[in-house]
């Protein structure tokens, strides 16, 4: 026989349904953004474990101007290293027909073999190269993409100042370039930046490298001591030209990526887990409330003799089931969106394999959450109601608190109606309550603002970092340092509006036993296309001594303002000089080391050049202005900054649009789930009374006011609280995690508050309308006969 | 459909003409099999300031008559008249207005608001009349003057009932309906709640009409209807009425 009270289960389920469907799609917004943003990091992650695992990426790199191929055998003895792994890598650029921008680009050197032993090849397309056939090449997939080749296609390179024609037999991704960056310009352009794999007789004939190296792969062996084996590495490249070996802590595409991670940790576990954590204690306050209204059947069915175990295994097959129903279509929206967001993510990291996955964990960490969470609160409820007096339990109608809280009575001498007295007790006469249904509004706007945060904290940092600190239009990159002569022919081709040059040099820090490699950036004195900012957004001025560093170098080297530090420059005649730093910066967008061009010429012990220009340009004449920047000697590379924020607006800009609104979207799924829970369960304490209210002839306005006015209390005090609890809880998520690349600004526009703020009222208001509706078709006559 | 009988209920030709006018009541709750038909046809006339009291087994429809007359309610068809007042065919508007200017009301499980005082519960009413009395004066009229302050949970079930009837008063109604205001209330609390029922009855002229099992009090009406299977089945004028204090049970 089917047990009665399995029946009861299925018929509340059914008369409470828009109950259960908010209370539902509560949960299922939670575990919708807990499982879209867990699967999306670990999706990540995993592509990059895997795509290292399987192309082995190497862990130490160092490059040099020339050594004879003899020397890898004594870097293979170096205790600690492994495998090792030579090749040719040389700048170069690229010239097409269909664009003037100049393009830079790399070659690298394959054995003869094929595939390399480290820092693999996986094919895209196509073929390998014949070693036979000199001329065939592997390109990088991104820009393949970018530039739509397809193999057989030609690409004219220019390889030590000479044109040659290669033919494309193939693109391939490399976890060497997973995000393709270039030092001295800030922005990524894929279709401006290409990486080309050659055979190795075709580069070393090129570049007269034959039997020799510049550039070397190693990994470590197990428990290898990483800062002795980068000693011994220097110590044995010195005399060659050696830049210093370093591992993927400062290998340019992995720390771009760990830093892209460390953000998305912050973003993937400590934001939807503060979102899910949300969800489950407005869960709580929800069910305890629904519980606590079937006060008198509880009361009943004890009286009856049922136990107090078997009411309370009642309520868990009741809530557990809208927990579940809620987590499966939180499963379902999330797994769904994630496809979605790891999709946009291909675009940007280049992965052979990025796959939302949808780890068994993740279902049962949301399962068991949001059952947990529903049931604690029944649980509570249930015993607290149990615990009473069966007889005590089924009085009805029990007021608050017998208070009259007098001071309510009047405002001046005008007597309040007394709907609102009564709202105004039930609010005051249970304070825990009242607190808890104010905290559970309040908590739906950080939600909601959640969301609109990201637009603002991206806006911001593109408005800053594009607009304000980097205000050029273009950057063009030289092969060698070029003199003041350049900019002034530079400045010479119409449509140039301004240059300027800047000095960047790979260097790397010292501060004791800690070293960061980076680049120092040169600035003429008075630069008005770079204008360093502190965190208040006010220009610094460029230094005419000293150094200024980012915040988070100065953190990594464990530096302060007059300290001083060792910088040991990476490129010609390898100065080591000490410097102070003067100024520590708060950049948004990487982090920098900057000092005066001057300064920096006088310290490489050179003339007034400079290796990077920084242009403003008038958009109308920029075909002809590129042509003859083309052909402008020493020119290596390009990058325009409206070409890159287009890009960045497709790719990531979508991303965020799209985040966004789910979690908007969410947040509002939640206010509305509280408010209207909350008028619901009210409405269902307060039927009968109400219904004795319109007996007695009070309209169904009057009689609304009962609830509305508690509504409208809690909502006046959720509101600006919810405002204030989202500015503190994303200055807290912002704070907490600061990675390199990207400082997340703690920036909300005043429009986001007031959005967040309407969108709960909203939820409120529209909550309200279904309980007036509600309590409009209040059965009068059915009140007159049960007091339950 | 329905048939209006307005011509019967002509003042001009009687000589105190009715208040309530209700011709062919008829109230029937489900449909098919589950069908019940709480009110039969149920034709009724009742004067200004008539005392009336409905006796009748349970279930033989007397609330229900008492909701409709009431507006609480409405009959599937038949119609019932207020003076000017359609109660039947009435929106929820207009209804209100009606209960609200001029219908008071006793019940049996009293009805009050558990989160306002005695005086509050009193002055909700006074809020919203025309034309109430002061709520102290009602409470005084039913003796609970000094429990004013107190909430209903903290009276006993004669005192939250007599509160109740001062709720009804307050306002001065037209008419006072009580379902079984006695049920629940032993003799002497019973005959004080009766009592303050009479008292308006008289001093106010308000048309009351109460439901009740106890036979004792038909003692007190100018007419006692009685109901069975949804029909009025007898109508007894009652020429000797007694006072509440001499109601025995
Ligand atoms: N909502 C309803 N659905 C179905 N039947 C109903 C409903 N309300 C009342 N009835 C039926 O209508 C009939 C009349 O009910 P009513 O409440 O008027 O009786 P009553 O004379 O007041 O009885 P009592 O003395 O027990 O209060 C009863 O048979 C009852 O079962
Ligand atoms: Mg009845």
């Amino acid at each position: 026989m089917v047990n009665v009270l399995d029946i009861k289960v299925l018929r509340d389920l059914w008369s409470m349904r828009l109950q259960v469907l908010s209370i539902a799609l509560l949960v299922a917004a939670g575990v919708a953004v807990f499982v879209m943003s867990l699967s999306n990091y670990l999706a990540l992650v995993g592509a990059m474990e895997a795509h290292y695992r399987n192309e082995r990426f190497a862990d130490v790199f160092a490059s040099i101007t020339r050594a004879p191929l003899v020397i890898v055998d004594r870097l293979r003895e170096i205790d600690g290293v492994g495998i090792v792994e030579p090749r040719v890598a040389k700048a170069v650029r690229v010239i097409r027909e269909d664009t003037n921008l100049p393009i830079s680009g790399r070659v690298i050197s394959l054995p003869a073999s094929g595939q390399p032993l480290l820092n693999r090849l996986h094919l895209v397309q196509g073929r390998w190269p014949d070693p036979l056939h000199p001329e065939e090449i592997i390109v990088n997939a991104a820009y393949a993409e970018a530039r739509a080749m397809r193999t057989g296609d030609t690409i004219d390179v220019v390889l030590n100042g000479r044109l040659q024609d290669f033919r494309v037999v193939g693109s391939a991704l490399s976890p060497e370039f997973v995000f393709a960056t270039r030092a001295a310009v800030p922005l990524p352009d894929d279709r401006n930046f290409v990486v080309l794999w050659a055979s190795e007789d075709a580069v070393a004939s090129a570049f007269d490298m034959q039997g020799a190296f510049n550039d070397v792969l190693m990994t470590l062996a197990p428990n290898a001591s990483v800062p002795h084996v980068l000693e011994e590495v220097d110590l044995l490249l010195a005399p060659y030209g050696g830049t210093g070996a370093y591992d993927r802590s400062d290998q340019p595409s992995h720390r771009f990526l760990k830093d892209e991670l460390a953000e998305q940790e912050t973003l993937s576990m400590v934001m939807p887990s503060v979102f899910f954590g949300i969800a489950a204690f407005l869960l709580n306050v929800v069910i305890g409330r629904m519980v606590e209204a079937q006060r008198g059947q509880i009361a009943s069915l004890k009286a009856l003799g049922f136990r107090n175990l078997t009411i309370a295994l009642h309520y868990f097959k009741l809530v557990s089931a809208i927990a579940l129903l809620g987590t499966a279509i939180g499963l379902a929206l999330g797994r769904w969106f994630a496809v979605g967001v790891v999709g946009a993510y291909r675009a940007f990291f280049r992965f052979p394999l990025l796959e939302a996955q949808l780890e068994p964990w993740l279902l049962v960490v949301a399962m068991l959450v949001s059952v947990a969470a529903a049931n604690l609160a029944a649980a509570t409820a249930v015993y607290r109601i149990a615990m009473l007096a069966p007889a005590e339990a089924m009085r009805p109608g029990t007021p608050p608190a017998l208070r009259t809280f007098g001071w309510l009575q009047t405002i001046g001498s005008k007597q309040i109606p007394l709907q609102y007295v009564m709202a105004a007790r039930t609010i005051l006469g249970r304070p825990l309550r009242t607190l808890l249904t104010t905290v559970g509004i309040a908590l739906a706007i950080p939600l909601v603002l959640f969301g609109l945060y990201w637009f603002d904290a991206i806006d911001h940092m593109i408005d800053v970092s594009f607009g304000r600190i980097e205000r050029g239009d273009a950057f063009i990159t030289f092969t060698e340092p070029v003199s003041a002569d350049a900019l002034y022919e530079l400045q010479a081709i119409p449509g140039v509006l301004k240059a300027e040059l800047q000095r960047v040099v790979p260097i790397r820090l010292r501060a004791g036993h800690r070293t960061y490699r980076t680049s120092v950036t040169g600035l003429e004195s008075g630069s008005e296309l770079k204008i360093p900012r502190d965190s208040a957004l006010q220009p610094i001025a460029v230094l005419s001594d000293g150094i200024m560093l980012s915040r988070t170098i100065a953190r990594q080297l464990d530096l302060d303002l007059g300290d001083s530090v060792t910088i040991e420059v990476l490129e010609g005649n390898r100065t080591v000089r000490d410097a102070a730093v003067r100024k520590i910066s708060d950049d948004i967008l990487g982090a920098s080391v900057t000092m005066e061009r001057t300064a920096l010429n006088r310290l490489m012990r050179e003339g007034d050049v400079g290796n990077v220009a920084t242009l403003r340009i008038d958009p109308r004449q920029s075909e002809l202005l590129w042509s003859s920047i083309r052909l402008m000697p020493k020119v290596e590379g390009s990058s325009v900054k409206a070409l890159w924020l287009a890009l960045f607006n497709e790719t990531i800009g979508g991303m965020v649009l799209v985040g966004a609104l789910i979690l908007a979207g969410f947040g509002m799924l939640i206010a509305i789930g509280v408010v209207y829970n909350s008028a619901r369960i009210a409405l269902q304490e307060r039927a009968w009374e109400l219904a004795s209210l319109r007996i007695v002839g009070l309209t169904r306005r009057e009689v609304s006011a009962v609830i509305f006015g508690e509504l409208a209390v809690e909502l006046i005090v959720a509101v600006p609280a919810g405002l204030l609890i989202g500015w503190y809880l994303i200055e807290l998520i912002a704070s907490a995690r600061a990675s390199e690349s990207f400082q997340i600004p703690a920036v909300i526009d005043p429009s986001s508050y007031a959005i967040a703020a309407l969108l709960v009222i909203g939820a409120a208001v529209s909550s309200f309308i279904a309980i007036r509706r509600r309590i409009d078709t209040l059965d009068l006559v059915a009140v007159l006969k049960a007091r339950d | 459909m329905q048939v209006r009988e307005r011509e019967a209920t002509n003042p001009a030709t009687q000589p105190q003409a009715p208040v309530f006018v209700a011709r062919g009541l008829t109230k029937v709750y489900g449909s098919g099999d589950a069908q019940v038909v709480a009110l039969k046809d149920v034709n009724l006339d009742i004067r200004q300031g008539e005392f009336i009291v409905l006796l009748g087994p349970s279930g033989s429809g007397k609330s229900t008559l008492l909701n409709i007359l009431g507006g609480l309610d409405a009959p599937t068809s038949g119609t019932a008249t207020w003076r000017d007042h359609e109660l039947t065919g009435a929106g929820d508007d207009e209804l209100t207005t009606y209960r609200r200017e001029h219908v008071g009301f006793v019940f049996q499980f009293y009805n009050l608001i558990p989160s306002l005082t005695v005086e509050e519960n009193v002055r909700l009413v006074a809020q919203i009349a025309s034309n109430p009395m002061r709520p102290a004066e009602a409470l005084e009229l039913v003796g609970l003057t000094h429990r004013a302050g107190h909430f209903p949970s903290q009276l006993s079930g004669g005192e939250q009932q007599r509160v109740a009837v001062a709720r009804a008063i307050v306002k001065r109604p037209d008419i006072l309906l009580c379902d079984e205001p006695t049920g629940a209330l032993d003799v002497d609390t019973g005959r004080l709640v009766l009592a303050a029922i009479a008292k308006v009855n008289a001093e106010l002229s308000t048309t009351t009409a109460v439901i009740t099992h106890n036979s004792a009090i038909a003692g007190m009406a100018d007419r006692v209807l009685r109901l069975s299977g949804g029909r009025i089945v007898k109508e007894e004028p009652n020429p000797k009425r007694i006072r509440a204090e001499d109601v025995t049970w």
